[in-house]
Protein backbone atom coordinates (compact mmCIF):
# COMPACT_ATOMS: atom_id res chain seq x y z
CA UNK A 1 0.00 0.00 0.00
CA UNK A 2 3.11 1.99 0.90
CA UNK A 3 4.71 2.04 -2.50
CA UNK A 4 1.45 2.06 -4.12
CA UNK A 5 1.08 5.61 -2.52
CA UNK A 6 4.45 6.98 -3.70
CA UNK A 7 3.85 6.15 -7.21
CA UNK A 8 0.08 8.10 -7.40
CA UNK A 9 1.38 10.96 -5.86
CA UNK A 10 3.67 12.97 -8.65
CA UNK A 11 0.47 11.73 -11.35
CA UNK A 12 -1.69 13.40 -8.27
CA UNK A 13 0.22 16.65 -8.33
CA UNK A 14 0.41 16.56 -12.01
CA UNK A 15 -3.42 16.45 -12.41
CA UNK A 16 -3.81 19.49 -9.66
CA UNK A 17 -1.88 21.55 -11.50
CA UNK A 18 -3.29 21.09 -15.10
CA UNK A 19 -6.46 21.55 -13.37
CA UNK A 20 -5.14 25.01 -11.86
CA UNK A 21 -3.95 26.08 -15.07
CA UNK A 22 -7.26 25.39 -17.21
CA UNK A 23 -9.52 27.40 -14.37
CA UNK A 24 -6.94 30.20 -13.98
CA UNK A 25 -7.19 30.44 -18.13
CA UNK A 26 -11.35 30.19 -18.58
CA UNK A 27 -11.31 33.01 -15.38
CA UNK A 28 -8.10 35.24 -17.65
CA UNK A 29 -10.27 34.71 -20.76
CA UNK A 30 -14.05 35.44 -18.77
CA UNK A 31 -12.36 38.43 -17.45
CA UNK A 32 -10.78 39.31 -21.06
CA UNK A 33 -14.22 39.42 -22.35
CA UNK A 34 -16.07 41.40 -19.50
CA UNK A 35 -13.31 44.17 -19.99
CA UNK A 36 -13.71 43.99 -24.21
CA UNK A 37 -17.69 44.78 -23.04
CA UNK A 38 -18.74 48.41 -22.90
CA UNK A 39 -21.38 49.36 -20.98
CA UNK A 40 -23.83 52.71 -21.38
CA UNK A 41 -26.56 54.12 -18.97
CA UNK A 42 -27.93 57.39 -19.52
CA UNK A 43 -31.14 59.08 -18.84
CA UNK A 44 -32.92 61.79 -20.74
CA UNK A 45 -35.66 64.00 -19.35
CA UNK A 46 -38.99 63.32 -21.06
CA UNK A 47 -43.12 64.29 -20.64
CA UNK A 48 -45.53 61.57 -19.94
CA UNK A 49 -46.10 60.57 -23.56
CA UNK A 50 -42.77 59.89 -25.29
CA UNK A 51 -41.50 57.99 -28.16
CA UNK A 52 -38.28 55.99 -28.26
CA UNK A 53 -37.44 54.60 -31.85
CA UNK A 54 -34.43 51.79 -31.79
CA UNK A 55 -32.84 50.23 -34.95
CA UNK A 56 -30.65 47.82 -33.58
CA UNK A 57 -29.14 44.79 -35.58
CA UNK A 58 -28.36 41.96 -33.18
CA UNK A 59 -29.44 41.48 -29.26
CA UNK A 60 -31.83 42.00 -27.31
CA UNK A 61 -34.42 44.86 -26.46
CA UNK A 62 -36.31 45.32 -23.49
CA UNK A 63 -38.85 48.03 -22.58
CA UNK A 64 -40.38 48.34 -19.51
CA UNK A 65 -42.50 51.17 -17.98
CA UNK A 66 -41.36 52.88 -14.46
CA UNK A 67 -43.25 55.90 -12.82
CA UNK A 68 -40.89 58.45 -13.66
CA UNK A 69 -41.09 61.16 -16.52
CA UNK A 70 -37.91 60.27 -17.95
CA UNK A 71 -36.46 57.29 -20.11
CA UNK A 72 -33.53 55.35 -18.82
CA UNK A 73 -31.59 53.62 -21.40
CA UNK A 74 -28.80 51.11 -20.83
CA UNK A 75 -27.10 48.82 -23.48
CA UNK A 76 -24.68 46.63 -23.14
CA UNK A 77 -22.28 46.39 -26.23
CA UNK A 78 -19.85 43.59 -27.23
CA UNK A 79 -17.47 44.52 -29.55
CA UNK A 80 -15.12 48.35 -28.57
CA UNK A 81 -15.35 49.19 -32.06
CA UNK A 82 -19.17 49.81 -31.88
CA UNK A 83 -20.95 53.07 -31.97
CA UNK A 84 -24.29 53.52 -29.78
CA UNK A 85 -25.56 57.19 -30.43
CA UNK A 86 -28.68 58.38 -28.81
CA UNK A 87 -30.15 61.21 -30.32
CA UNK A 88 -33.20 63.32 -28.30
CA UNK A 89 -35.51 65.91 -30.18
CA UNK A 90 -38.04 66.92 -27.69
CA UNK A 91 -40.42 64.14 -26.75
CA UNK A 92 -38.33 61.22 -28.94
CA UNK A 93 -35.19 59.25 -27.92
CA UNK A 94 -33.84 57.65 -31.49
CA UNK A 95 -31.15 54.78 -31.61
CA UNK A 96 -30.49 54.05 -34.95
CA UNK A 97 -27.15 51.34 -34.58
CA UNK A 98 -27.38 50.90 -38.29
CA UNK A 99 -27.02 53.92 -39.09
CA UNK A 100 -24.48 54.41 -36.83
CA UNK A 101 -22.20 52.03 -37.64
CA UNK A 102 -22.71 51.41 -41.62
CA UNK A 103 -19.96 50.34 -42.85
CA UNK A 104 -18.39 48.85 -39.74
CA UNK A 105 -18.77 45.36 -40.60
CA UNK A 106 -19.77 42.72 -37.72
CA UNK A 107 -20.17 44.92 -34.84
CA UNK A 108 -21.25 42.21 -32.09
CA UNK A 109 -24.70 42.05 -30.14
CA UNK A 110 -26.02 44.92 -28.19
CA UNK A 111 -28.37 44.28 -25.22
CA UNK A 112 -30.57 47.25 -24.60
CA UNK A 113 -32.94 48.05 -21.47
CA UNK A 114 -35.07 51.15 -21.53
CA UNK A 115 -37.34 52.08 -19.32
CA UNK A 116 -40.00 54.59 -20.42
CA UNK A 117 -42.88 56.48 -19.03
CA UNK A 118 -45.93 54.38 -19.01
CA UNK A 119 -47.85 56.21 -21.53
CA UNK A 120 -44.35 56.35 -23.82
CA UNK A 121 -45.28 55.15 -27.72
CA UNK A 122 -42.33 52.27 -28.77
CA UNK A 123 -41.33 51.45 -32.19
CA UNK A 124 -38.55 48.98 -31.93
CA UNK A 125 -36.62 46.99 -34.68
CA UNK A 126 -33.73 44.97 -34.78
CA UNK A 127 -32.41 42.51 -37.52
CA UNK A 128 -32.06 39.37 -35.03
CA UNK A 129 -32.71 39.10 -31.34
CA UNK A 130 -35.66 38.71 -28.98
CA UNK A 131 -37.36 42.02 -27.78
CA UNK A 132 -40.13 42.28 -24.70
CA UNK A 133 -41.85 45.18 -24.38
CA UNK A 134 -44.35 45.39 -20.97
CA UNK A 135 -46.23 47.57 -19.30
CA UNK A 136 -47.08 50.22 -21.28
CA UNK A 137 -49.79 51.76 -22.32
CA UNK A 138 -48.93 54.87 -25.15
CA UNK A 139 -49.86 55.16 -28.55
CA UNK A 140 -48.01 52.80 -30.45
CA UNK A 141 -46.13 49.64 -29.96
CA UNK A 142 -44.12 47.92 -33.16
CA UNK A 143 -41.55 45.30 -32.45
CA UNK A 144 -40.40 44.04 -35.81
CA UNK A 145 -37.91 41.27 -36.14
CA UNK A 146 -36.39 40.89 -39.16
CA UNK A 147 -34.86 37.65 -39.19
CA UNK A 148 -35.40 35.41 -35.61
CA UNK A 149 -36.53 35.71 -32.16
CA UNK A 150 -39.25 36.12 -30.11
CA UNK A 151 -41.40 38.97 -29.56
CA UNK A 152 -43.00 39.21 -25.91
CA UNK A 153 -45.83 42.42 -25.26
CA UNK A 154 -46.84 41.79 -21.64
CA UNK A 155 -49.87 44.04 -20.52
CA UNK A 156 -50.22 46.36 -23.55
CA UNK A 157 -52.98 48.74 -23.71
CA UNK A 158 -52.22 50.75 -26.92
CA UNK A 159 -54.35 52.01 -29.95
CA UNK A 160 -51.40 50.49 -32.26
CA UNK A 161 -49.69 47.14 -32.18
CA UNK A 162 -47.76 45.69 -34.82
CA UNK A 163 -45.54 42.72 -33.87
CA UNK A 164 -43.57 40.96 -36.82
CA UNK A 165 -41.12 38.31 -37.21
CA UNK A 166 -39.89 35.58 -39.70
CA UNK A 167 -38.53 32.51 -37.43
CA UNK A 168 -39.91 32.75 -33.51
CA UNK A 169 -42.94 33.34 -31.32
CA UNK A 170 -44.92 36.27 -30.62
CA UNK A 171 -46.99 36.60 -27.66
CA UNK A 172 -49.56 39.26 -26.78
CA UNK A 173 -51.17 40.21 -23.53
CA UNK A 174 -53.41 43.30 -23.83
CA UNK A 175 -56.20 44.88 -24.63
CA UNK A 176 -57.67 46.02 -27.99
CA UNK A 177 -59.02 49.22 -27.65
CA UNK A 178 -62.05 50.31 -30.09
CA UNK A 179 -60.95 51.86 -33.22
CA UNK A 180 -57.14 50.68 -32.65
CA UNK A 181 -55.22 48.63 -34.96
CA UNK A 182 -53.28 45.11 -34.58
CA UNK A 183 -51.15 43.35 -36.13
CA UNK A 184 -49.31 39.93 -35.95
CA UNK A 185 -47.20 38.65 -38.45
CA UNK A 186 -45.03 35.75 -38.60
CA UNK A 187 -43.75 32.68 -41.09
CA UNK A 188 -43.09 29.84 -38.50
CA UNK A 189 -43.31 31.05 -35.25
CA UNK A 190 -46.44 30.76 -33.17
CA UNK A 191 -48.33 33.25 -32.12
CA UNK A 192 -50.19 33.97 -28.73
CA UNK A 193 -52.99 35.94 -28.33
CA UNK A 194 -54.32 36.76 -24.69
CA UNK A 195 -57.06 39.47 -23.90
CA UNK A 196 -60.26 40.00 -21.96
CA UNK A 197 -63.01 37.75 -22.46
CA UNK A 198 -65.06 40.99 -23.04
CA UNK A 199 -62.76 42.37 -26.35
CA UNK A 200 -64.67 43.66 -29.51
CA UNK A 201 -63.22 43.40 -32.69
CA UNK A 202 -62.95 42.59 -36.37
CA UNK A 203 -60.42 39.76 -36.92
CA UNK A 204 -58.32 38.44 -40.27
CA UNK A 205 -56.66 35.40 -39.08
CA UNK A 206 -54.62 33.54 -42.04
CA UNK A 207 -52.95 30.34 -41.79
CA UNK A 208 -52.50 28.35 -44.59
CA UNK A 209 -51.17 25.32 -42.60
CA UNK A 210 -54.82 25.31 -41.40
CA UNK A 211 -53.66 26.14 -37.63
CA UNK A 212 -55.98 28.91 -35.72
CA UNK A 213 -57.56 28.19 -32.34
CA UNK A 214 -60.05 30.65 -31.33
CA UNK A 215 -61.06 28.96 -28.61
CA UNK A 216 -63.90 31.61 -26.35
CA UNK A 217 -63.57 34.15 -29.58
CA UNK A 218 -64.97 31.88 -32.14
CA UNK A 219 -68.71 32.48 -33.39
CA UNK A 220 -70.85 30.99 -36.15
CA UNK A 221 -71.38 34.30 -37.52
CA UNK A 222 -67.64 34.05 -38.77
CA UNK A 223 -66.83 33.04 -41.90
CA UNK A 224 -64.11 29.95 -42.29
CA UNK A 225 -62.62 29.52 -45.44
CA UNK A 226 -61.33 26.09 -45.63
CA UNK A 227 -60.01 26.27 -42.00
CA UNK A 228 -57.23 28.43 -43.76
CA UNK A 229 -58.37 31.77 -42.92
CA UNK A 230 -61.54 33.45 -40.50
CA UNK A 231 -62.99 36.16 -41.20
CA UNK A 232 -65.62 37.87 -38.94
CA UNK A 233 -66.24 40.21 -35.63
CA UNK A 234 -66.38 39.67 -31.83
CA UNK A 235 -68.43 41.63 -30.06
CA UNK A 236 -68.88 45.15 -32.11
CA UNK A 237 -65.84 44.62 -33.79
CA UNK A 238 -64.68 47.94 -32.86
CA UNK A 239 -61.06 47.05 -32.89
CA UNK A 240 -58.79 46.14 -36.23
CA UNK A 241 -57.00 43.01 -35.83
CA UNK A 242 -55.09 40.74 -38.56
CA UNK A 243 -53.16 37.69 -37.40
CA UNK A 244 -51.34 36.14 -40.02
CA UNK A 245 -48.92 32.98 -39.64
CA UNK A 246 -47.73 30.93 -42.51
CA UNK A 247 -46.45 27.53 -40.75
CA UNK A 248 -47.12 27.93 -37.23
CA UNK A 249 -50.44 27.99 -35.28
CA UNK A 250 -52.58 31.15 -34.14
CA UNK A 251 -53.99 30.85 -30.72
CA UNK A 252 -56.73 33.27 -29.06
CA UNK A 253 -56.64 32.98 -25.07
CA UNK A 254 -58.82 34.30 -22.64
CA UNK A 255 -57.55 36.44 -19.92
CA UNK B 1 -53.44 58.11 -49.91
CA UNK B 2 -54.34 55.33 -51.97
CA UNK B 3 -52.04 53.27 -54.49
CA UNK B 4 -53.06 54.27 -57.83
CA UNK B 5 -53.00 57.78 -57.05
CA UNK B 6 -49.61 57.74 -54.96
CA UNK B 7 -48.15 56.06 -58.54
CA UNK B 8 -49.73 59.22 -60.44
CA UNK B 9 -47.53 61.04 -57.88
CA UNK B 10 -44.71 59.35 -58.11
CA UNK B 11 -43.99 60.54 -61.67
CA UNK B 12 -44.36 64.09 -60.25
CA UNK B 13 -41.62 63.13 -57.57
CA UNK B 14 -38.68 62.06 -60.13
CA UNK B 15 -39.85 65.02 -62.23
CA UNK B 16 -38.88 67.08 -59.45
CA UNK B 17 -42.25 68.60 -60.07
CA UNK B 18 -44.20 67.53 -57.17
CA UNK B 19 -45.51 69.92 -54.22
CA UNK B 20 -44.69 69.52 -50.74
CA UNK B 21 -48.07 68.89 -49.50
CA UNK B 22 -48.29 65.90 -52.41
CA UNK B 23 -44.74 65.06 -51.04
CA UNK B 24 -45.32 64.69 -48.03
CA UNK B 25 -48.51 62.93 -48.18
CA UNK B 26 -46.27 60.33 -50.83
CA UNK B 27 -43.73 59.44 -48.34
CA UNK B 28 -46.05 58.45 -46.04
CA UNK B 29 -47.81 56.38 -48.21
CA UNK B 30 -44.36 54.62 -49.39
CA UNK B 31 -42.91 53.84 -46.28
CA UNK B 32 -46.17 51.76 -45.36
CA UNK B 33 -46.08 50.38 -49.14
CA UNK B 34 -43.82 48.46 -50.57
CA UNK B 35 -45.10 47.74 -53.83
CA UNK B 36 -45.12 51.52 -54.25
CA UNK B 37 -41.53 52.13 -52.76
CA UNK B 38 -40.66 49.42 -55.76
CA UNK B 39 -42.20 51.44 -58.62
CA UNK B 40 -40.69 54.62 -56.99
CA UNK B 41 -37.26 52.81 -57.10
CA UNK B 42 -37.53 51.26 -60.42
CA UNK B 43 -38.91 54.72 -62.12
CA UNK B 44 -35.52 57.02 -60.37
CA UNK B 45 -32.91 54.19 -61.46
CA UNK B 46 -34.80 54.25 -65.44
CA UNK B 47 -34.64 58.81 -64.88
CA UNK B 48 -31.45 58.22 -63.64
CA UNK B 49 -29.72 55.70 -66.05
CA UNK B 50 -31.16 57.65 -68.84
CA UNK B 51 -30.32 61.05 -67.33
CA UNK B 52 -26.60 59.95 -67.36
CA UNK B 53 -26.44 58.18 -70.36
CA UNK B 54 -28.29 61.62 -72.07
CA UNK B 55 -26.15 61.93 -75.45
CA UNK B 56 -23.91 58.66 -75.52
CA UNK B 57 -25.78 57.04 -77.72
CA UNK B 58 -23.85 56.53 -81.20
CA UNK B 59 -25.05 57.37 -84.57
CA UNK B 60 -24.80 54.38 -86.71
CA UNK B 61 -21.26 54.17 -88.57
CA UNK B 62 -22.02 55.24 -92.16
CA UNK B 63 -25.53 57.16 -92.31
CA UNK B 64 -25.46 57.15 -96.35
CA UNK B 65 -25.49 53.32 -96.74
CA UNK B 66 -27.51 53.11 -94.16
CA UNK B 67 -30.03 55.28 -96.01
CA UNK B 68 -29.25 53.40 -99.37
CA UNK B 69 -29.64 50.20 -97.51
CA UNK B 70 -33.24 50.41 -96.88
CA UNK B 71 -34.00 52.65 -100.16
CA UNK B 72 -32.80 49.03 -101.91
CA UNK B 73 -35.11 47.26 -99.65
CA UNK B 74 -38.10 49.56 -100.32
CA UNK B 75 -37.70 49.22 -103.92
CA UNK B 76 -37.09 45.30 -103.87
CA UNK B 77 -40.72 45.10 -101.61
CA UNK B 78 -42.17 47.65 -104.48
CA UNK B 79 -41.19 45.00 -107.42
CA UNK B 80 -42.04 42.13 -105.79
CA UNK B 81 -45.85 43.38 -105.48
CA UNK B 82 -45.71 44.29 -108.72
CA UNK B 83 -45.07 41.09 -110.27
CA UNK B 84 -47.77 39.53 -107.69
CA UNK B 85 -50.22 41.94 -109.11
CA UNK B 86 -49.25 40.91 -112.34
CA UNK B 87 -49.94 37.37 -111.86
CA UNK B 88 -53.06 37.80 -110.28
CA UNK B 89 -53.86 39.71 -113.79
CA UNK B 90 -52.99 37.19 -115.65
CA UNK B 91 -54.78 34.77 -113.61
CA UNK B 92 -58.18 36.72 -114.29
CA UNK B 93 -58.10 36.07 -118.13
CA UNK B 94 -58.52 32.17 -117.97
CA UNK B 95 -61.35 30.57 -116.45
CA UNK B 96 -61.11 29.30 -112.84
CA UNK B 97 -60.74 25.60 -111.62
CA UNK B 98 -64.46 25.70 -110.23
CA UNK B 99 -65.67 27.73 -113.19
CA UNK B 100 -64.50 24.48 -115.33
CA UNK B 101 -65.65 21.88 -113.01
CA UNK B 102 -69.04 23.85 -112.70
CA UNK B 103 -69.36 24.37 -116.49
CA UNK B 104 -68.97 20.76 -117.14
CA UNK B 105 -71.86 18.90 -118.32
CA UNK B 106 -71.94 15.52 -115.94
CA UNK B 107 -73.07 12.34 -117.73
CA UNK B 108 -72.66 8.78 -115.26
CA UNK B 109 -73.47 5.19 -115.92
CA UNK B 110 -75.61 3.35 -113.26
CA UNK B 111 -72.55 1.59 -111.71
CA UNK B 112 -70.91 4.84 -111.31
CA UNK B 113 -73.50 6.61 -109.75
CA UNK B 114 -73.93 3.50 -107.18
CA UNK B 115 -70.31 3.38 -106.93
CA UNK B 116 -70.05 7.39 -105.99
CA UNK B 117 -73.12 7.21 -103.55
CA UNK B 118 -71.58 4.47 -101.76
CA UNK B 119 -68.31 6.24 -101.36
CA UNK B 120 -70.34 9.39 -99.85
CA UNK B 121 -72.15 7.38 -97.73
CA UNK B 122 -69.04 6.11 -95.90
CA UNK B 123 -67.13 8.85 -95.92
CA UNK B 124 -69.76 10.85 -94.42
CA UNK B 125 -70.06 8.14 -91.82
CA UNK B 126 -66.67 8.10 -91.03
CA UNK B 127 -66.41 12.04 -90.54
CA UNK B 128 -69.40 11.94 -87.73
CA UNK B 129 -67.71 8.70 -86.44
CA UNK B 130 -64.41 10.92 -85.76
CA UNK B 131 -66.48 13.87 -84.97
CA UNK B 132 -67.93 12.67 -82.24
CA UNK B 133 -64.94 10.92 -80.85
CA UNK B 134 -63.30 14.55 -80.19
CA UNK B 135 -66.51 15.70 -79.37
CA UNK B 136 -66.59 13.55 -76.53
CA UNK B 137 -62.43 14.32 -75.54
CA UNK B 138 -63.09 17.91 -75.81
CA UNK B 139 -65.00 18.10 -72.92
CA UNK B 140 -62.52 17.48 -70.36
CA UNK B 141 -59.67 19.59 -71.20
CA UNK B 142 -61.96 22.73 -70.96
CA UNK B 143 -60.85 23.28 -67.37
CA UNK B 144 -57.37 22.51 -68.54
CA UNK B 145 -56.64 25.79 -70.49
CA UNK B 146 -58.10 28.05 -67.49
CA UNK B 147 -54.94 26.45 -64.96
CA UNK B 148 -52.81 27.06 -67.68
CA UNK B 149 -53.58 30.39 -67.83
CA UNK B 150 -53.99 30.98 -64.54
CA UNK B 151 -50.60 29.33 -63.76
CA UNK B 152 -48.99 31.30 -66.09
CA UNK B 153 -50.53 34.40 -64.73
CA UNK B 154 -49.37 33.58 -61.83
CA UNK B 155 -45.43 32.89 -63.13
CA UNK B 156 -46.00 35.78 -65.21
CA UNK B 157 -46.47 37.56 -61.64
CA UNK B 158 -43.94 36.25 -60.11
CA UNK B 159 -41.36 36.53 -62.49
CA UNK B 160 -42.07 40.10 -62.28
CA UNK B 161 -41.77 40.11 -58.83
CA UNK B 162 -38.49 38.36 -59.43
CA UNK B 163 -36.94 40.99 -61.74
CA UNK B 164 -37.50 43.65 -58.81
CA UNK B 165 -35.84 41.27 -56.36
CA UNK B 166 -33.13 40.96 -58.64
CA UNK B 167 -31.69 44.29 -58.07
CA UNK B 168 -32.02 43.63 -54.01
CA UNK B 169 -30.22 40.43 -54.67
CA UNK B 170 -27.48 41.43 -56.44
CA UNK B 171 -26.91 44.12 -53.46
CA UNK B 172 -27.07 41.74 -50.64
CA UNK B 173 -24.59 39.58 -52.79
CA UNK B 174 -21.98 42.90 -52.74
CA UNK B 175 -21.95 43.34 -49.00
CA UNK B 176 -22.57 39.56 -47.57
CA UNK B 177 -18.89 39.40 -47.42
CA UNK B 178 -19.05 41.56 -44.57
CA UNK B 179 -21.41 40.25 -42.50
CA UNK B 180 -19.95 37.37 -39.92
CA UNK B 181 -20.65 33.98 -40.76
CA UNK B 182 -23.63 33.63 -38.29
CA UNK B 183 -25.66 36.88 -40.22
CA UNK B 184 -24.92 34.64 -43.33
CA UNK B 185 -26.72 31.78 -41.57
CA UNK B 186 -29.34 33.72 -40.10
CA UNK B 187 -29.87 35.17 -43.24
CA UNK B 188 -30.16 31.95 -45.59
CA UNK B 189 -32.07 30.00 -43.17
CA UNK B 190 -34.85 32.80 -42.78
CA UNK B 191 -34.66 33.41 -46.64
CA UNK B 192 -35.31 29.53 -47.18
CA UNK B 193 -38.26 29.76 -44.49
CA UNK B 194 -39.93 32.70 -47.00
CA UNK B 195 -38.86 30.51 -50.10
CA UNK B 196 -40.57 27.72 -48.57
CA UNK B 197 -44.02 30.29 -47.74
CA UNK B 198 -43.60 31.05 -51.07
CA UNK B 199 -43.12 27.65 -52.94
CA UNK B 200 -46.33 26.00 -50.71
CA UNK B 201 -48.32 29.36 -51.84
CA UNK B 202 -47.38 28.31 -55.44
CA UNK B 203 -48.24 25.13 -55.14
CA UNK B 204 -51.79 25.82 -53.83
CA UNK B 205 -52.14 28.10 -56.37
CA UNK B 206 -51.22 25.51 -59.03
CA UNK B 207 -53.81 23.19 -57.47
CA UNK B 208 -56.42 25.63 -57.94
CA UNK B 209 -55.18 29.41 -59.63
CA UNK B 210 -58.69 31.34 -58.28
CA UNK B 211 -58.06 30.53 -54.38
CA UNK B 212 -57.73 34.01 -52.87
CA UNK B 213 -56.34 32.73 -49.62
CA UNK B 214 -52.80 31.56 -51.50
CA UNK B 215 -52.98 34.50 -53.56
CA UNK B 216 -52.95 36.87 -50.43
CA UNK B 217 -50.33 34.30 -48.89
CA UNK B 218 -47.97 34.51 -51.91
CA UNK B 219 -48.10 38.42 -52.55
CA UNK B 220 -47.31 38.46 -48.32
CA UNK B 221 -44.35 36.03 -48.51
CA UNK B 222 -42.87 38.47 -51.58
CA UNK B 223 -43.36 41.02 -49.54
CA UNK B 224 -41.71 39.79 -46.95
CA UNK B 225 -38.81 38.54 -49.29
CA UNK B 226 -38.35 41.89 -50.92
CA UNK B 227 -38.01 43.42 -47.02
CA UNK B 228 -35.39 41.27 -46.27
CA UNK B 229 -33.71 41.57 -49.16
CA UNK B 230 -33.85 45.57 -48.37
CA UNK B 231 -32.81 44.98 -45.28
CA UNK B 232 -29.75 42.91 -45.19
CA UNK B 233 -28.38 44.45 -48.00
CA UNK B 234 -28.23 47.42 -45.60
CA UNK B 235 -26.09 46.24 -43.61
Amino acid sequence: MKTRSLTWRPSVRAGLFAGGLVVALVCFSAAATVSAQQKISKRYPGGKNVRVELRNISGTIVVESWNRDEIKLTATIESKNTHVVPKQVNQCLSVDVMSDNRGRGDIGDINFKLQVPVNSSVDLETVRGNISVTNVRGGLVRAHVSTEGDIELSNIVASQVIAQNISGNIFFDGEFLGGGTYDFKSSKGEIQIRIPGNSAFRLVAASPARRIVLNDFWNNNMKNQDGRKIVGDVGDGRASVSVTNFMGQITFLRR
Amino acid sequence: MNCETCQELIHDLVDGSISQSDESLLNTHIKDCLDCESVRQDLASIVGFARTRRGEYEAPPNEQALWLRIRNVIEAEAIARDRTGNRVASSERQPSFWERLMGHSWELSLPQLVASTVAIVLLVSLTTVVGLRRWGTTEIPTTQPTAIVGTSDISDRILQREQALTYWKQRVEINRARWNPEMRDVFDRNMSTINEAVANSLNELKKNPHDDVSEQMLNEAMNDKLALLKKFSDL
